[in-house]
């Protein structure tokens, strides 16, 4: 086997040495030097396309790049001094969706679970940067994981909405087109769509688009067909993570932000613990939802079985001024989208033109691999390819209030690793976890505690469900959603809903405040932004920023220099050698 | 829902808004009322503690928080009634505001007619396509200005200044005197955004280097900004290949311009001009909506407050006259006509077949010297200025009696040659 596949990888990458082992689990492991990152993925992918290959471990290296990789020394260092901090059932490895999803689920039993996070808040990494839709599964490949959990997590989000109380927009999606030679296309994509389950696929006539999509009779072509996913949704996602933890935290899950895990303990195969940068946590079970760094994490539990490739998507957030064509994701398919020669990506196209459940205008992501896996920087080439998914002709660059960038966590199957290991048991992967893995959170939630649980009872471990467990989250106030005469009586009640702290998205103190005080308190201003959408508007905190400080502070019981903008140090004011008085600060 | 009712309700107490609420009480308004989000009024003069307004209003140099006490201090002898800490959340065309504080909780206030002051907002790094990663330390000139002078906070130790308009110059000054090390202002334009004044006094007396031609191209840093790159422009403002520079800083001011906060205008559907960013006005300054004015930043950014305030008072003696019954239903206008190196007018439009004097506010297109501007109503040269020195960020005001009997066409030719 190893032979077949290093033959056929001299055929298609002659110019490369590289060096091929497999292992039992049929994990080929890749090494020698190419000529640019992207060969290095492409070679990556080349090989986990095989049938016979389960994943790939790429160590390869290129030709006068240095490839950063994190160094965990000091993390080690320091929490190995800091010695035993705790002990608990489970730890959980990052606080995004997928973390946060697990821990509360596990909430619901007599376990000990504390999710540790080496940012400061919870949905910090890929979980933030998306564009916050809730995916059919019309996309994925039949018969892959990604495929089953997708269909299966979209069905679940109607009750994760109900329960958590975060908004889902059940807008659906359509596909239509106008071009007869565009109809193979359309009923392939709706035979996928069939094969993975989708809930509600239709394959429609043209009458029956206009009826579903009204907005398409603007379109100036005839419409003779369409795919219709009812199915498809949008969330904002931090809401979703945010209310995930806040739910967990509830019901007993403890969080520790700002602590890196820098090894996992291991003893005759099985888990022991984790080594932090503020020390050590024992535990039964570690789940890894360490997004890009799971590989780093598994490796680290002795189960080195996949490379996770960081694929960088650049997103751009128009104004509200310039409403959304459609209230659906629709668009009508011509064909360029498929044969468009700006498209990078073999694995990815990317993301098209939608909006957010507040109705801004979101294009993009891009699809651009990135050697550095926390490389979030944005660029003009990669705001071009978001800016080219625009079909709005009113719409543009001097619309545009935001522009962001979030790493997906790819593997080189492009499919999600949830498992126990083989390796180290009470190690549970949940790696890979990209697009869509939003959309999958609730069913690959499910999948894990499923792992746990018969690992629990096959090792005898009392567990049983909590009495008292709660899975709801009480509504937010949110002052912009109501009516004037809601918004008066809530001041009535408490006047601090009286006071507009961020006049773009209508943000008031009260609310603030709410997020303050919430059971994971936030301790940054974006922390504040993803909890309230205080700084998310057009001036983008331009106006609010000090303010939002100012109650941070107050309310944290800090100085207004101690408070950061995100994680490490991200302070946002120095002291000054000057005494102001009054109105300004006293001394 | 506490109602009110009032004559006349300002939306904004700036500059715009305290000269405006004034005006109309001198021109025998009842109920005069302004609207202020802040707890104090005076708007953004409330953190310019540097000097130079009222230059032309009260002939002598003041500091901007000094000007506005003129009118904080004429407010308070009047009935002018004054809602601090109260945002205006919409705007009807029936001149319908709905407001909210901690003290009344919403407010439905029906006013007569309306004045919108509501000023402007700075762009921000997105807005301007600032590229790299999203650290802290990247902040707009006003918020700097905001947490240094009036929090008594520095937010850098060396910055890097984006935009040479007026706010960013000025922060260039400021910030040195608070010894944050200001490391150079850099243009995108081949040309000062920012008055000729404040280049001379802000960074020339300095030793503050300004960059034309030269933009920032990447934000380096992912928790706190450890540097930028900057690099030369081309004429078409691309970046010249090899110039690129790496700058530490740990700060970044924005001073990359300014918009007209019109959001409350959009909801209640009042035109807006492209150009300006701005209501349509006419030359009483009332917006596409009867009864609906406009004044200061919000209706044009300008550069002297002295405007500003002037801008107001004409707003106000406009909606004075609205709510005396002065016909403003259903008007019809001419136009008036940017011409040669005019960019803009404000107004942009006059009231046809009327005789008043009217305040032209207007910005060239390119800076000139010795140059004659024509004011030509129906084909008819109605006044001649002549101007030693032109610039796009120096506005020009002109008064002239228009009879309202055709488009009133505004036009600068080729002076002498580039200032």
């Amino acid at each position: 086997m190893r032979e077949a596949i290093a033959n056929r990888v001299k055929e298609a990458f002659p110019e490369i040495s590289a060096e091929i082992s497999v292992d039992e689990r049929r994990i080929v492991t890749v090494r020698g030097e190419c000529r640019s990152w992207e060969e290095l993925v492409e070679v990556g992918h080349y090989i986990a396309h095989m049938e016979e290959v389960k994943n790939v471990v790429n160590e390869m290296t290129v030709a006068g790049m240095e490839i950063p990789h994190k160094d965990y020394t000091a993390f080690r260092e320091a929490g190995e001094k800091k010695g035993v901090i705790d002990r608990k059932d489970v730890v959980i490895i990052g606080a995004g969706v997928s973390g946060c999803g697990i821990a509360r689920e596990l909430s619901k039993y007599n376990l000990s679970v504390v999710v540790v996070e080496m940012s400061d808040d919870v949905c910090t990494g890929a979980s933030k940067a998306n564009n916050g839709n809730i995916h059919p599964g019309h996309a994925a490949k039949p018969g892959t994981l990604k495929a089953k959990l997708n269909v299966l997590g979209n069905r679940m989000y109607d009750r994760w909405a109900e329960e958590l109380n975060f908004r889902l927009d059940r807008c659906g999606a359509m596909g239509a087109i106008c071009d007869p030679k565009m109809m193979s296309a359309l009923e392939q994509a709706y035979q996928v769509a069939v094969a993975n389950g989708v809930d509600g696929v239709e394959l429609t006539d043209g009458p029956r688009a206009l009826e579903l999509v009204p907005e398409l009779r603007e379109y100036d072509g005839e419409i003779i067909a369409s795919i219709w996913l009812p199915s498809m949704g949008l969330v904002e996602p931090y809401e979703v993570v945010v209310a995930l933890a806040e739910n967990a935290a509830k019901n007993g899950v403890s969080f520790r932000f700002n602590t890196t895990v820098a090894d996992i303990l291991t003893e005759d195969g099985q888990v022991k613990g984790v080594v932090t940068s503020e020390g050590i946590i024992e535990a039964d079970y570690v789940i890894n939802c360490a997004g890009v760094y799971a590989d780093e994490m598994s490796a680290m539990a002795g189960d080195k079985s996949y490379t996770i490739h960081g694929r960088k998507g650049t997103i751009a957030i128009l104004d509200k001024n310039r409403k959304p064509e459609f209230a659906s994701l629709s668009s009508v398919l011509t064909g360029a989208e498929v044969q468009s020669s700006s498209r990078k990506n073999k694995e990815s196209k990317g993301g098209g033109m939608c909006r957010t459940p507040e109705w801004n205008i979101l294009l993009g992501p891009s699809a651009t691999e990135v050697p550095d896996k926390e490389d979030n920087t944005t660029t003009p080439e990669d705001l071009d390819y978001a800016m080219a998914t625009n079909s709005n002709d009113a719409a543009g660059y001097s619309d545009i209030i935001r522009i962001f960038a979030g790493v997906r966590p790819a593997d080189y199957t492009e499919d999600f690793i949830i498992e126990m290991s083989p390796v180290t048991h009470g190690f549970i992967n949940v790696g890979g976890i990209q697009s869509p893995g939003l959309a999958a959170a609730p069913a690959i939630a499910q999948m894990v505690e499923g792992i746990l649980i018969d690992d629990c009872k096959e090792r005898r471990i009392p567990v049983e469900k909590k009495k008292d467990f709660d899975p709801v989250n009480p509504k937010k106030v949110e002052f912009r959603h109501m009516t004037r005469e809601e918004q008066d009586a809530l001041i009535q009640k408490d006047p601090r809903y009286g006071r507009i702290i961020c006049r773009c998205e209508s943000i008031t103190e009260g609310e603030i405040l709410d997020a303050i005080h919430s059971p994971v308190t936030p301790g940054s201003i974006d922390a504040i932004k993803r909890r309230t959408r205080a700084g998310m508007g057009r001036c983008q905190g331009g106006f609010c920023q000090p303010r939002v400080l100012e109650i941070l502070a107050r309310e944290l019981g800090k100085d207004k220099t101690e408070i950061c903008q995100k994680d490490g140090d991200s302070r946002i004011l120095y002291d000054s050698n000057r005494h102001v008085t009054p109105g300004g600060r006293e001394r | 829902m506490k109602k009110i009712r009032t004559d006349i309700a300002v939306i904004g107490g700036g500059p715009a808004g305290m000269a405006a609420a004034l005006e109309a009480k001198r021109q025998g308004a009842g109920d005069v009322m302004i609207i202020e989000r802040d707890v104090e009024p005076g708007g953004i003069l409330q953190q310019c503690i540097h000097d130079g307004f009222g230059l032309h209003r009260f002939k002598k140099r003041m500091a901007g928080t000094e000007y506005a006490q003129v009118f904080i201090d004429e407010i308070e002898q009047t009935d002018i009634k004054v809602l601090t800490d109260t945002m205006v959340l919409e705007v009807t065309q029936e001149k319908t505001i709905y407001a909210c504080n901690s003290r009344d909780g919403m407010l439905e206030i029906d006013a007569k007619a309306v004045i919108l002051s509501m000023g402007c907002r700075e762009r921000t790094a997105s807005q301007v396509l600032l590229y790299g990663y999203r650290p802290a330390g990247v902040l707009t000139a006003g918020t700097v200005q905001r947490y240094i002078n009036l929090e008594g906070y520095l937010p850098g130790t060396s910055a890097v200044i984006l935009g040479s308009g007026d706010i960013g110059l000025i922060m260039a000054r400021r910030m040195t005197l608070e010894h944050i090390e200001v490391k150079g202002v850099y243009e995108v334009m081949p040309n000062p955004g920012g008055l000729t004044r404040n280049i001379v006094q802000c960074l020339d007396d300095y030793h503050i280097p300004l960059h034309l031609s030269t933009s920032v191209t990447k934000i380096h840093g992912k928790k706190r900004i450890e540097g930028v790159t900057v690099a030369k422009l081309d004429e078409n403002r691309k970046v010249i290949p090899g110039t690129e520079e790496y700058i530490s800083c740990d700060l970044l001011v924005l001073a990359v311009g300014l918009i007209p906060e019109n959001e409350l205008s959009i909801q209640a559907g009042i035109e807006l001009d492209p150009r300006t960013k701005g209501p349509v006005l006419d030359n009483r300054f009332m917006t596409s909506v009867p009864g609906i004015f406009a004044a200061g930043n919000v209706a044009v950014v300008f550069d002297l407050v002295d405007y500003v305030s002037q801008s107001g008072e004409i707003a106000a003696r406009g909606a004075v006259d609205y709510i005396n019954g002065k016909p403003m239903e259903e008007l019809s206008y001419e136009e008036t006509v940017p011409a040669g190196n005019i960019n803009f007018i404000v107004p942009q439009r006059i009231v046809r077949g009327e005789t008043a004097d009217t305040t032209l506010f207007m910005r060239v297109k390119k800076p000139d010297k010795k140059v004659a501007m024509d004011c030509e109503e129906n084909g008819t040269v109605i006044a001649t200025k002549r101007y030693p020195f032109v610039a796009p960020p120096e506005m020009i005001s002109c008064t002239v009696t228009v009879s309202g009997s055709g488009p009133l066409k505004v036009e600068m030719k080729e002076g002498s040659g580039n200032a």
